[in-house]
């Protein structure tokens, strides 16, 4: 990667304008790190716990939209999550979230990240919020170009 | 004349038939009670002790419900009524109607005592306890049998995992990337790229996968490599952090022990991150005067022991039930609001299994 994109601060800017009060890109990590996806930037985190998840595929909210390449909501995690449950998706407990989105970021027909923003105060994601989040990531992150499998 | 001896022994005899436990009739030789202790009357209703004293013919049958044969746990068939003194009888299982312990399994005999008259004696031991104990001893037989094949075939579908299914894998990782030495397309290069980065992930999926199943470092490097692996996954995955302290180094302990030290451990740090509200739980495994601890410790929420579990409540039952398969104890210690410690103690000496035979 000769060209480093300042990806936090397109995240920043990307959250101003959508309104979240926290945002994240999960990303793979290179090669010597076997490729493994973590939350890589925030914006809006109140610590940095974030980087300490690697995220399994298929498993928590980054893994399921990055192996389904399908948007992910949880209105409210409160009454759509069982208490038993919440422990799948640590991020909403690190960061006091109570309400998140997360869609797939494409690159060259293949999901190659997965960006996520959420709510800490009583407002929730809705579907439209869902939708503008689903076309910032169309419109491509960094070096992610944003263009989608599709199928004909 | 009488000895002294005979008449301690009459007056010892009196004792045992008024003070024994064991219930005694004695009948005549049509079937009549002629007498029967305390103990005896003790068991059966008064209606039925009634028709006993009259000779009904059957009228134990009002009380009895069948003894046990080869074939059936509770028969009539040959009753042990007509036919005493044979072979069969001399000892055996019976079920009575008590008078206020419904249907309970007696240890019998029935003999004739004096040839002449006929008389016969029905002699009988409450076996409830016998029972019991049995059932328990037989339960915790099953229950480590199986645990002990579930064991087993995690620890076979994990090395398959492990030696089969990802060393295949690994293969074709390797042979996707040796192609950017056999081409200069930069198109195909690409494709392989992501090809390569997916069989990867695919490769720790399975790693995964088969460690979750069980840790192949439990068997290979012990009790203190497993737990850190653990933990480390149990960081990554979720973000819990665990601070553990270990005084055993690498030192290994029967694969019994360790397993059910290993599970509990994984029980109890899950348990933690499901329902205390922390991030945070310690661990500390140590081994003094030949007991084997294990200590996890949160400072979460705690709950008030005896309330409705947040979950199905089988994770605690299932760590005690381990805890006793290895002759080990298990406690757990909570509050609401003051955190939950949760203490596994094996003994490592002078350990017994099942069978009565040391380890």
């Amino acid at each position: 990667m000769i060209n480093k994109v300042d990806y936090g601060q397109e995240l920043h800017m990307l959250r101003t304008a959508l309104g979240y009060d926290f945002m994240s890109l999960a990303l793979a990590e290179p090669a010597e790190y076997d490729y493994v996806l973590r939350w890589k930037y925030a914006s809006g985190n109140t610590n940095d716990r974030y980087k300490r998840i690697v995220l399994q595929s298929g498993r928590g909210i980054a893994g399921i939209v990055f192996k389904t390449g399908k948007p992910f909501l949880i209105s409210s995690v409160q009454e759509d999550v069982r208490p038993d449950n919440l422990f799948n998706y640590p991020i909403t407990k690190m960061e006091n979230l109570n309400s998140i989105g997360a869609v797939p970021v494409w690159n060259d027909a293949r999901v190659e990240g997965v960006l996520l923003g959420g709510f800490r105060s009583g407002r929730r994601v809705n579907a439209e919020m869902l939708q503008a989040l689903e076309e910032a990531a169309r419109r491509g992150i960094g070096e992610l170009n944003g263009k989608e499998l599709l199928l004909s | 004349m009488r000895t002294r001896d005979a008449d301690l022994s009459d007056a010892l005899m009196m004792k045992l038939f008024e003070n024994s436990t064991e219930a005694i009739f004695f009948f005549d030789r049509e079937g009549r009670a002629l007498a029967m202790n305390p103990a005896a009357k003790n068991i059966v209703d008064p209606d039925i002790l009634k028709q006993l004293y009259q000779g009904y013919p059957e009228a134990l049958c009002g009380t009895c419900r069948g003894y046990t044969s080869e074939l059936e746990l509770r028969t009539c068939h040959n009753c042990y009524f007509n036919t005493p003194d044979s072979e069969e009888f001399s000892s055996y299982q019976v079920y009575l109607e008590t008078k206020d312990k419904g249907i309970i399994p007696f240890a019998a005999t029935f003999h004739t005592i004096d040839e002449a008259s006929g008389v016969r004696v029905f002699m009988l031991r409450d076996l409830t306890r016998q029972f019991k104990t049995q059932e328990k001893f037989y339960q915790n037989k099953m229950m480590k049998h199986v645990i002990e094949a579930q064991e087993n075939e995690r620890k076979r579908i994990s090395r398959e995992l492990h030696d089969s299914v990802a060393q295949e894998v690994m293969g074709a990782v390797i042979d996707l990337r040796l192609l950017k030495y056999m081409t200069a397309d930069e198109q195909l290069l690409k494709k392989v790229k992501q090809t390569e980065m997916s069989m990867t992930r695919l490769l720790n999926d399975i790693r995964n996968l088969s460690v979750e199943l069980r840790p192949a470092a439990l068997d290979d490097f012990g009790l203190e490599a497993a737990f850190r692996s653990h933990f480390k996954r149990m960081e990554q995955s979720y973000g819990l952090v665990i601070e553990f302290h270990s005084q055993l180094s690498d030192k290994r302990y029967g694969s019994e022990i360790e397993t059910v030290m290993y599970r509990v451990c994984q029980e109890a740090v899950l348990n933690a991150l499901k329902y205390a509200q922390v991030d945070k739980v310690k661990v500390t495994l140590a081994e003094n005067d030949g007991v084997l601890r294990l200590l996890v410790e949160d400072e979460g929420i705690g709950f008030h022991p005896g309330d409705e579990p947040g979950g199905t409540g089988l994770g605690l039952f299932g760590m005690q039930e381990r805890a006793e398969l290895v002759g080990g104890t298990f406690s757990v210690d909570s509050g609401v609001g003051r955190g939950t410690r949760i203490l596994l103690q094996i003994p490592l000496r002078n350990t017994l299994n099942k069978e009565g035979n040391p380890e």
